[in-house]
């Protein structure tokens, strides 16, 4: 089976699963026979160019028989369930997130997850934008890591329309991205915190160092960008804003004093209370996380050695030896460690990289300003990226009637939904308050949840 | 004016309790204290807002950012709470969508007088490019009354202190009994949306400019059938 979830309308044959195929950046426009003239489930669609390479060490699972909760009808007799709605507006969901929770006395026997809250049309939106608007709106979809959002939605537009990105702008991209997700570790870290209470210093001191060196990151990007939140610095062909003088110096600095205080993060994965908070607690068997196409660091923690950036190497991470931690446990201790193993490595590779950016163009094409400038061809491309948070794919399905440059469809596979779906599993057996545990390290946005 | 017209003035038009007040009214010839008590009174009271954070989106991230170590909100005497019944200003954060709307109005409704509210960021003010999707609400002020807009996608952690001290003004002006401006609702750029996608895309293609028949519609078919009350979903 593949490791990440298949594209729908896309049946992955076993004979297409065999045989390695080029990496992203190599993929050429599809100029396949598919013109989305109908309605989109009209006619056969030709299988979808996967741009990454499927894993085939990854054992298979048999006859996986998922039992997410417990029969309630042994408990019928008792009558003495407790129902408990967790959310939508609770500090610990992160973000308006609904679980109900059936509870035999603090043990949780059932739960149930209503996401939806949050629910606001992008892909519908994005039948109606061309390139350059979708990527600002793209931007809030994983609100924490917009910066890896913004290359996943133009990696899939270069892919269609056969733009090739200058290797410059391919460096910058690797940059941003690691850094983006030290940033958005670092707010991970700081949340699981609070939600942990008073495993470090009353919670609230985790929450505000981390804080202190994610503002660190905002600053150097809004250096670049001008922007601290929402960049929109990524294009079709490329990126709009060069590096300014001494911002690799300022990353340097920046980049080194985070590296420092990781120390002090480790450290705190053997604190006594944070182990007895953490360990043991909401293990995700490999099986498991195979089965609901978990990806990112919910999967290594897990046991399965799998990360995009090595197996399907795009932007510049050829060039570069990474190193992808993987803990066998499966626990909320194994998703901290490799998370916080996985920010010395950015650390490290962004370091690197920014010292060997070559010289030359940044952007291989003029900038998009009308309506109708560039084309979209017909056909269709699936690009999966390795986010904080694990694949996050992008369908984008080009050509079609009275569209122009805007895409016919743009399916988002997001991988929060998928650790979302992991909660009817895990949380039944747990006691309320390792259900916060387990909540906080899944680390789900819920703005790439409910799109 | 009189003191003792000030008084029933501020007798007439107050809706919350103020024991301290009660007590010192009775006695003849303390309307200096209980002036002085006022003056004491609305200084605590705008220096010790406590916020209830309706944080759903984007912003939510830079309210986070905004109560952590940077820039620091609890200097202002602020403290962010988790339940709606402690606390006296909500800062609306975020998308409100169709479905998250009975909820924040029910969660406003818990708050107890007197209360304020802050919208943050465009989503919250005019739904910003969403507006026009059929799952969202195009501003929060159909559901809850917005004392201050903070405008901004998402407004910095210092654009939100400023509105917090913009709201410090209101609260002071309210306690004082003198009359509150009303904060204006930043206009949108209706010609830059360019999708219009939903129920409502017949009618805002006829006038695209009439915000009010729009709000009013849109009450009428989601907030008002739905009684702003939350669907039972007690259960499954």
């Amino acid at each position: 089976m593949a490791v990440a979830e298949t594209p729908p309308a896309a049946p992955v044959t076993p004979a297409a699963q065999a045989t390695p195929i080029a990496p992203v950046t190599q993929v050429a426009a599809s100029t396949g026979p598919l013109v989305p003239s109908g309605p989109p489930r009209d006619g056969p669609i030709p299988p979808i160019r996967a741009a990454r390479t499927p894993r085939t060490d990854c054992k298979p699972t048999k006859a996986f028989v998922p039992e997410p909760h417990l029969d309630l009808s042994t408990y019928e007799a008792d009558a003495d369930l407790m129902t408990l709605s967790l959310g939508p507006q609770h500090p610990s969901t992160h973000g308006v997130f609904r679980v109900v929770l059936y509870l035999d006395g603090e043990q949780i026997v059932k739960a149930v997850p209503y996401p939806g809250y949050l629910h606001r049309g992008v892909e519908k939106l994005c039948e109606k934008l061309m390139a350059s608007n979708i990527t600002p709106i793209i931007d809030k979809n994983d609100y924490v890591a917009p910066m890896t959002n913004e290359q996943a939605v133009n990696m899939a537009f270069e892919s269609l329309m056969g733009v090739e990105v200058p290797v410059r702008a391919r460096y910058l991209r690797t940059v941003l991205a690691e850094t983006q997700r030290v940033a958005s570790h670092l707010l991970w870290l700081g949340t699981f915190g609070m939600d942990l209470g008073g495993a470090l210093g009353g919670g609230t001191s985790l929450f505000m160092w981390c804080f202190r060196e994610r503002e660190l990151i905002l600053d150097l990007f809004e250096n670049l960008t001008g922007c601290r939140f929402h960049y929109n610095t990524h294009t079709v062909g490329g990126n709009r804003h060069d590096v300014p003088a001494g911002w690799p110096e300022m990353l340097h600095r920046t980049l080194g004093a985070i590296d420092e205080r990781l120390d002090q993060y480790l450290g705190m994965l053997e604190h006594p209370i944070f182990s007895a908070r953490t360990k043991g607690v909401g293990v995700i068997d490999a099986d498991l996380a195979l089965e609901l196409g978990l990806t990112g660091p919910l999967l290594r923690a897990s046991g399965v050695d799998h990360d995009l950036r090595r197996d399907a190497p795009y932007h510049a991470y050829a060039e570069v030896d990474l190193k992808v931690f993987v803990e066998d446990a499966g626990d909320c201790w194994a998703r901290s460690k490799v998370r916080i193993e996985e920010m010395r490595e950015s650390i490290r590779i962004s370091r690197i990289l920014v010292d060997n950016l070559p010289p030359g163009p940044i952007c291989s094409t003029k900038p998009l300003k009308m309506v109708g400038q560039h084309k979209l061809p017909p056909g269709q491309v699936y690009v999966g990226i390795e986010t904080p948070r694990g694949e996050l794919g992008t369908w984008l399905i080009g050509g079609g009637a009275n569209k122009g440059s805007s895409p016919y469809r743009l399916k988002i596979r997001s991988p929060s939904l998928h650790a979302c779906a992991v909660i009817p599993y895990v949380l039944p057996g747990c006691s309320l308050s390792d259900a916060i545990a387990i909540l906080g390290s899944l680390d789900p946005v819920m703005g790439e949840v409910d799109r | 004016m009189a003191v003792k017209d000030q008084l029933a003035a501020l007798e007439a038009e107050r809706n919350y309790e103020h024991p301290i007040y009660d007590v010192l009214a009775r006695f003849p010839g303390l309307d200096i204290a209980t002036t002085s008590v006022d003056a004491l009174l609305e200084w605590g009271a705008k220096n010790s807002l406590w916020i209830f954070p309706m944080a759903t989106s984007c912003c939510g991230i830079e309210f986070m950012a905004a109560a952590a170590s940077r820039v620091d909100l609890d200097r202002m005497g602020t403290i962010v709470r988790g339940t709606p019944r402690q606390c006296d200003v909500m800062v609306v954060a975020g998308t409100i969508t169709v479905k998250m709307a009975p909820r924040v109005k029910r969660l406003w409704d818990q708050m107890p007088e007197p209360k304020w509210c802050i919208a943050m960021g465009s989503c919250a003010i005019s739904g910003d490019f969403y507006r026009d999707i059929y799952s969202v609400i195009p501003g929060i002020d159909i559901v809850v009354p917005v004392d201050v807009y903070i405008p901004g996608c998402p407004p910095n952690p210092e654009s939100l202190m400023a509105g917090m001290m913009r709201l410090q003004e209101r609260v002071s002006l309210k306690r004082a009994g003198k009359p509150v401006p009303k904060d204006e609702r930043p206009e949108t750029h209706d010609k830059t949306i360019v999708p219009k996608i939903g129920r409502f895309e017949d009618r805002i293609a006829k006038d695209p400019n009439d915000r009010t028949t729009r709000l009013q519609e849109l009450s009428a078919r989601t907030l008002k059938v739905q009684g702003l009350e939350l669907p039972d979903e007690s259960g499954e």
